[in-house]
């Protein structure tokens, strides 16, 4: 993914939208590069179970970094079509490719009235600039 | 100028202007309660944009576990199998509760220091050293790791080391976790006053403190570097009647259930040990 063309949560998740098969529109959703920094190491990750419904702005999972657990954020309203469960065994791969093989879970979307609220590359780099 | 306030100053970030935050002085009270008034506050901080600093304690021996920390685990701790039980909502190891002063501090997301996770460890920190000072005990701040992983890591926190940790030589008196979400920051953590029975293996200030230590005096000592290192403006207050209902549905419902306690955490091995022992660079 290039992070110039995905959509950004004020919780640091990124988004990046496609079309299924069926027509559906997927929300692929990650955490970002910035936020990785500031976690600094991962020690844990959890995250939600295919199927799970999850509404924008809701925590659908945690990740601890050392000393500090932390929500992570749904940016969407939708139910959960695919978890990259693989990446809790190997947190080097979400820290090594945060737009890549270090997606979180898949969002089918209940509708994209959300993606609205969403940043796009640029404003969220202010946000990060002005959180730092 | 003193070490400390030169690491202060050289900190890259403004310290706070002066902000009124609410100070609770609890009594002692079991394990489930005191993690369900942390998340009262948590959640309280959040809501309403302002501070809570709490001091509290323990009515028996308790061991916590970190949030992923599996509960099966505790097997590997014969000397508090007899403890009651809470796992806190931060993450990190296991710790044996019991003759120490315990606080959570409660930042909204709005305060300057909530997104400075490292700072406010920090902060936090060095008021506590400047306080041990006073009392002839020249600790030090944990700032970074360098040794050999551990494999397993060991069960409890204090035979850990972690940045923002308290240690006077090699000895850990204080360490702190936090729990963030969106709208506020929990910290909480724990200065180890003295050897608990339940967890003989982990000594604390009374093994190395010159004179005997008045934990009321420390503490006050605390409460005065904190208010000066934070900007804080003490409000004293009880918790609310409000604030007291929802702590008892919350300790019942969540801190005393099975679910959230035993199964709870996590049933895989971590992905990554994170460094265990430590080297530091900033002392006082």
């Amino acid at each position: 993914m290039n992070p110039e063309q995905l959509l950004y949560s004020q919780t640091h998740e990124w988004v990046y939208v496609e079309t299924d098969p069926s027509g559906a529109k997927i929300a692929v959703v990650g955490i970002t590069a910035y936020a990785l920094e500031v976690l600094t190491e991962l020690v844990y990750l959890e995250l939600p179970e295919v199927g799970r419904l999850v509404e924008a702005g809701k925590p659908f999972g945690e990740v601890e970094s050392v000393k500090a657990v932390s929500d992570l954020y749904s940016p969407v309203d939708g139910q959960v079509v695919a978890s990259n469960q693989s990446l809790c065994a190997h947190l080097d791969q979400l820290a090594q490719d945060p737009y890549g093989d270090g997606w979180l879970v898949k969002i089918r979307l209940a509708d994209d009235s959300r993606l609205a609220n969403l940043m796009n590359y640029e404003a969220y780099q202010r946000q990060c600039q002005k959180e730092s | 100028m003193r070490t400390v306030d030169r690491a202060i100053q050289e900190l890259p970030f403004d310290l706070p202007p002066p902000t009124e935050c609410r100070l609770i002085v609890d009594t002692a009270a079991s394990g489930a309660w005191n993690m369900a008034v942390d998340e009262v506050l948590w959640q309280w901080a959040g809501e309403t944009g302002r501070c809570a600093w709490r001091l509290y304690g323990w009515s028996e021996p308790t061991l916590s576990l970190g949030y992923f920390q599996p509960y099966a685990d505790r097997a590997r701790h014969p000397s508090s199998m007899a403890c009651p039980i809470v796992r806190r909502p931060s993450g990190g190891a296991a710790i044996v509760h019991d003759r120490e002063l315990t606080y959570s501090l409660a930042l909204p997301a709005t305060h300057p220091l909530a997104a400075q996770r490292a700072i406010l460890y920090k902060l936090v920190a060095f008021a506590l050293i400047d306080a041990l000072a006073e009392f002839g005990i020249r600790a030090s701040l944990v700032t970074r790791s360098d040794q050999p992983q551990l494999d397993p890591q060991p069960f409890l926190c204090f035979q850990r080391r972690a940045p923002g940790d308290v240690i006077v030589g090699t000895l850990k008196v204080a360490g702190s976790a936090q729990r963030r979400s969106r709208q506020a920051v929990l910290q909480h953590g724990c200065v180890l006053l003295g050897r608990s029975a339940a967890a003989p293996e982990i000594t604390g200030l009374e093994s190395i403190a010159p004179t005997p230590i008045d934990p009321l005096l420390l503490q006050t000592q605390w409460l005065e570097n904190l208010s000066r290192r934070l900007g804080f403006q003490w409000q004293p207050e009880r918790l609310s009647e409000p604030e007291r209902s929802r702590a008892v549905t919350l300790a019942a419902a969540k801190y005393e259930s099975p679910a959230w306690t035993v199964r709870r955490g996590r049933n895989v091995p971590p992905a990554h040990t994170p460094p265990d022992c430590f080297d530091y660079a900033e002392d006082n």
